[in-house]
């Protein structure tokens, strides 16, 4: 796999759809690519936001800590998703963990260099702001929707 | 203990105070100042050696006459054949007499000489002529060679005193000055009077007494020509000094002018910060564009004059050969003067201006040196100076510690008005701030770092002035906020406090260490070598340095910095001069290490270096080189310019293939790097190119697509393109070629993943390395320690030595792991001190940039520790160590001080104060106890009721 490959699987996050290749492309160049063992985590409930991950390859668990220390799996992610955005646009603890199921790989964009990206590049930021807007627009429905239950 | 330590120390500076009075006169002299007069100075300092460059000079004087006076004797004797008038077939040759004024009988015959015809006198006039000149040039050299020398010695003696001085400049005197002006002093200022010291005396003396032997014999030949040429000397002499009074007076508005340069460049590059947060550099630019400008006009002056003066000067030397001519001439056509006198008395003018001129010029460098040197001692009257008296208490610091009445002002007003304080030593003593500077001024006079404008500080009933100056910086320990740091080691400035000098009786072993102390006792420099042992271990209670080091990591370690220096140390080269033990079991731990990684699963976190394989974690320079270069012209992309490197990449057929990734790079680069601006932070870290590289690459490409575009538009035939490459129009010139292969040097496929590498490539650069390996040895250069599975790579850092190979940085926390696992490795093989040790050797930086300001912190508390002082004063020294770790190392120093030693902590607030014996509270320029009651601020351990020994306010 080499960076084309890394900026195909970018492209698939609706966060990162509407950016031009050349910066794509810095993204993924910027960002390193790391393998997690089956089982090994990527991050853990309350540790500090300092990346987010793009699964290129294999299987995570989000999970979080129920009440009584049981865990409870929130959702099973596969290639193509991006998680941890939100800590490191909020700079917000770790809300949940996140576990390799299997062997997993998964490009690691650094908090400092995503944000310094989005300072110097608006069109990176307007393509965040729309996601995030988005996300905003389905959960204000959903509590609508919930409400009207 | 500390009693015994006091009587050691008591004797060691006695015998330092008595060393200095006793071996060294000279460096006792340094004290004393230096004289308002330079003359006097010089005279001072050199006089035997002027006196005997002098003597040389005088000797020469004969010699110089006779050499005058032979070109007559050609003339007259041997070519007229004066000598042989009255038919005489031979001529007496090297009669000897001894010329005496007639009174005092004239002539005395030494030798009659030799009978010798005329072309034998001739050819021998002419040889003792050569002779002379010979004689004459051997004279110049080794007077050139003894007053060079001379002037150097002074130079050095000048420069050592100022420096000493320096050191000896009061508070106030040190916050008048600007270091980078008193840096140009010692550096600039005092060179051309050094220059000019060697030819002081000894100048004038020589060539006023040429000019006066030319001048003397051109009298003796004829008295009015004499006349003539004195008459010129004398305009010469008189007139233009006078018009080089105004040169002086320009020259020294030069120098002060160009000083102020210095002093304000250097200001505004220690403030460069501020310049750059207030956007200030375009008035930064405007006013030293504008002190440039007053420079440039005082040199225009100065030249503009100085160059009319050398007009005037030429002219009247000029003049002097046409009266010769004219007047000479005439007398010569009258018979009052013979030819020979005439050509004489020309060649001896000749030889009279360019001594003049010279001696005008040193009059000038006089006066010039004169103002240099008196404008030098201004920065360095006795009264910016402290006291220097090495004699003095050195007792402990035991009994009662009174601070009577103490005032303490400054510029901008009262820092202590009337303090008192009575207590009872070993003291913890707490100053708690009120946001003003008089706890740290209370601070700074118990630690005698400032004198109080009125009152008394006094220990055991003695005035801490009583105490000699260097028992006193033995006994009390002095930290404050901003720590200062020099270039060196952490153990270097650790160990600064414990600095005395070695042992002066060393016998010098060798000639060049001879030669050091005599050069050293003739000009008053220390004698003692650096190269010696300066650590006085007794002070730290160790006995060597081993224990020394052990001493401070326990301290780092205390005080919260040991883990920092631990990686210091696997991040540092191994010495093994210095650490012969680690060295030797590095072999050893690395096996260990790779033990551990295999046993615990982690083997593949690590790719091992491999002499016939390719690391795929390594960068492909280092693949190349599969060692550490040692030399800059093989490290990084210097690597694509080495002539024997490029040989053996195109020898393999590597050069294309590097080529097209450095293309390969360069286009990505532009394409992704392309619209950030210049100098962001992104480039640094991820770019292979910087940011003003990136036209240069841009145009490289742009070249090859020119010169590709050419190429395909002619006709293919193995013949045009061998003539393309003759002519330099292959894809890439030579230097383009160099510029892209420095680019995959820095390439690592996991890491930068742009897909270019593939087995054959990675083949071919492993046995381009075998190859590259040859070719560095038979160039014999060296420069490149290899990897060795047997042996400690020097160059590599401890860290690279244990691991012999490159982590895997794709595999997910693998830096974590792999060193936590050299962590256990090292602990296991107990070498955890020795890895510390290593880390000792770190380097600080220029003022200790290249630690964190807690570090910096750290350092100099431990500095301030190790010495075991009587009292140690904190001012503020734990403040940029962070609050936790602050509270920690103080709850360490309350434990350690109070018994034997006394500690003083200036506190940001009275949260801690509860812990300390006795507290002060500052209240605006006065001192308060706390009030009773308040349980916070009640000391755990009154040491003195109050109102009794802690008395306190005014």
């Amino acid at each position: 796999m080499t960076l084309e490959t890394e900026v195909q699987s970018l492209r698939q996050v609706p966060m990162f759809r509407e950016i031009d290749p050349p910066r794509l492309k810095l993204l993924a160049f910027t960002s390193e690519r790391v393998h997690f063992a089956p089982d090994q985590k990527f991050f853990d409930q309350g540790d500090a936001a300092d990346a987010a991950y793009l699964i290129l390859d294999g299987e995570a668990a989000v999970t979080i800590e129920g009440p009584g220390g049981a865990t409870i799996r929130l959702a099973l992610l596969g290639a193509n998703a991006l998680v941890g955005e939100m800590g490191i646009l909020a700079d917000q603890p770790r809300s949940a963990t996140v576990t390799a199921v299997q062997a997993t790989t998964a490009l690691r964009i650094d908090r400092r260099v995503f944000l310094e990206l989005l300072t110097q590049f608006p069109q990176i930021a307007i393509a965040v702001m729309r996601e995030l807007a988005h996300r905003l627009e389905m959960t204000n429905q959903q509590l609508a929707q919930r409400r009207a239950v | 203990m500390a009693g015994a330590r006091a009587a050691a120390g008591d004797a060691t500076a006695r015998q330092g105070a008595a060393d200095l009075a006793a071996s060294d006169p000279e460096a006792a002299d340094a004290a004393g100042g230096l004289d308002r007069s330079l003359f006097r100075y010089i005279w001072r300092h050199s006089k035997r050696d002027q006196i005997l460059i002098c003597g040389v000079v005088l000797a020469s004087l004969p010699l110089y006459f006779a050499s005058l006076d032979l070109p007559r004797r050609i003339v007259n004797e041997a070519i007229q054949g004066h000598a042989f008038e009255h038919g005489n077939p031979t001529a007496k040759f090297l009669v000897l007499r001894l010329q005496t004024p007639d009174w005092f009988g004239g002539e005395w015959p030494l030798f009659d000489g030799f009978d010798v015809d005329r072309f034998e006198l001739l050819f021998g006039l002419s040889s003792m002529f050569l002779a002379l000149v010979l004689i004459n040039g051997a004279f110049k050299y080794w007077i050139n060679v003894a007053k060079g020398a001379l002037g150097e010695r002074m130079l050095r003696r000048l420069r050592f005193q100022l420096f000493a001085l320096i050191l000896r400049f009061s508070p106030e005197s040190v916050r008048q000055s600007k270091a980078s002006e008193l840096a140009t002093i010692i550096r600039d200022e005092v060179e051309p009077v050094g220059g000019f010291i060697g030819d002081a005396y000894i100048l004038p003396a020589f060539l006023g007494s040429q000019a006066a032997t030319a001048m003397a014999f051109i009298l003796i030949q004829n008295v009015w020509l004499g006349l003539m040429a004195a008459g010129v000397v004398g305009v010469q002499i008189v007139v233009i000094p006078r018009l080089r009074r105004e040169l002086l007076r320009l020259g020294r508005k030069r120098q002060l002018a160009s000083r102020r340069l210095a002093g304000r460049v250097g200001e505004v590059v220690d403030g460069i910060e501020a310049v750059h947060a207030n956007g200030a550099e375009p008035w930064e630019r405007a006013e030293i564009g504008q002190r440039l400008y007053g420079l440039f006009d005082l040199r225009l002056r100065i030249y503009r004059r100085k160059f009319m003066v050398k007009f005037l000067n030429n002219l009247l030397a000029q003049m002097t050969p046409f009266l010769f001519y004219c007047i000479g001439g005439y007398f010569a056509l009258k018979g009052q003067l013979s030819i020979g006198q005439l050509v004489a008395v020309i060649a001896a003018y000749r030889d009279l201006p360019p001594p003049l001129k010279e001696l005008i010029d040193w009059d000038q460098q006089r006066l010039d040196v004169q103002v240099k040197y008196e404008q030098v001692v201004q920065q360095f009257l006795p009264e910016r100076l402290l006291a220097v008296d090495a004699s003095g208490r050195d007792e402990p610091l035991a009994g009662t510690l009174a601070v009577e009445d103490v005032w303490v002002r400054e510029a901008h007003g009262p820092l202590i008005e009337g303090a008192n304080l009575s207590l009872p030593l070993p003291v913890r003593l707490g100053i708690v701030s009120d946001g003003s500077p008089s706890a740290s001024a209370l601070a700074r006079v118990l630690a005698h770092r400032i004198v109080p404008a009125r009152g008394r500080v006094t220990v055991g009933g003695h005035d801490l002035g009583e105490w000699a100056p260097p028992a006193l910086a033995r006994r009390i320990a002095y930290a404050s906020v901003e720590p200062v740091l020099f270039p060196g080691s952490l153990r270097d400035n650790i160990v600064y406090g414990l600095l005395r000098p070695p042992d002066p009786e060393a016998v010098p072993s060798s000639p060049e260490e001879r030669r050091r102390l005599a050069e050293a006792r003739r000009t008053g420099n220390p004698l003692q070598s650096l190269g010696g042992d300066w650590i006085d271990y007794r002070q730290a209670g160790v006995a060597d340095a081993i224990a020394l080091d052990g001493l401070i990591l326990d301290w780092l370690r205390r005080i919260g910095m040991g883990e920092e220096v631990y990686r210091f140390g696997l991040l540092g080269l191994v010495d093994p001069a210095r650490h012969p033990d680690l060295a030797g079991r590095l072999i050893e731990a690395r096996a260990a290490l790779r033990a551990r990684l295999e046993a615990d699963g982690m083997a593949h976190l690590v790719e091992p270096f491999d002499k016939t394989r390719y690391n795929r974690q390594a960068t492909v320079g280092e693949n190349l080189l599969f060692g550490v270069p040692t030399t800059p012209s093989l490290i990084g992309r210097a690597l694509a310019e080495h002539p024997v490197v490029r040989r053996v990449l195109d020898r393999r057929g590597l050069t294309p293939a590097l080529v097209t990734m450095g293309e390969r790079i360069a286009e990505t680069m532009l394409e992704i790097f392309q619209g950030l601006p210049m100098g962001h932070p992104l480039f640094e870290q991820f770019s292979f190119l910087s940011a003003d590289e990136l036209p240069e690459y841009e145009a490289i490409l742009a070249r090859r697509s020119a010169t590709v575009a050419s190429a395909e538009a002619h006709h293919h035939s193995w013949l045009t393109r061998t003539r393309r490459r003759w002519l330099g129009l292959e894809r890439y010139s030579r230097a383009d070629a160099a510029r892209l292969i420095a680019l995959p040097l820095a390439y690592i496929e996991p890491r930068h993943r742009l897909g270019l590498l593939n087995d054959d490539l990675r083949e071919a650069i492993v046995a381009a390395r075998a190859a590259l390996h040859e070719a560095l040895d038979a160039a014999g250069e060296g420069g490149v320690d290899f990897y060795e599975p047997d042996s400690v790579c020097l160059a590599a850092p401890l860290r690279d030595n244990l691991l012999f190979g490159r982590i895997n940085h794709s595999s997910a926390d693998a830096a974590r792991l792999v060193t936590a696992a050299i962590t256990a490795t090292i602990a296991a093989m107990d070498l955890t001190d020795a890895v510390a040790r290593v880390g000792l050797d770190h380097q600080v930086g220029p003022s200790g940039r290249f630690l964190s300001g807690g570090q910096r912190a750290s350092v100099s508390l431990v500095r301030a520790l190790v010495r075991q002082p009587d009292l140690l004063v904190l001012d503020g020294a734990l403040s940029p160590m962070g609050e936790t770790r602050a509270r920690a190392v103080l709850d360490l120093l309350l434990d350690r001080f109070g018994r034997t030693a006394s500690l003083v902590v200036v506190l940001p607030n009275e949260r801690v104060a509860h812990l300390f014996d006795s507290v002060l509270e500052a209240k605006g320029t006065s001192f308060a106890q706390p009030a009773a009651g308040d349980a916070n601020a009640t000391p755990a351990r009154q040491v003195a009721p109050a109102g009794d020994e802690a008395h306190l306010d005014r």
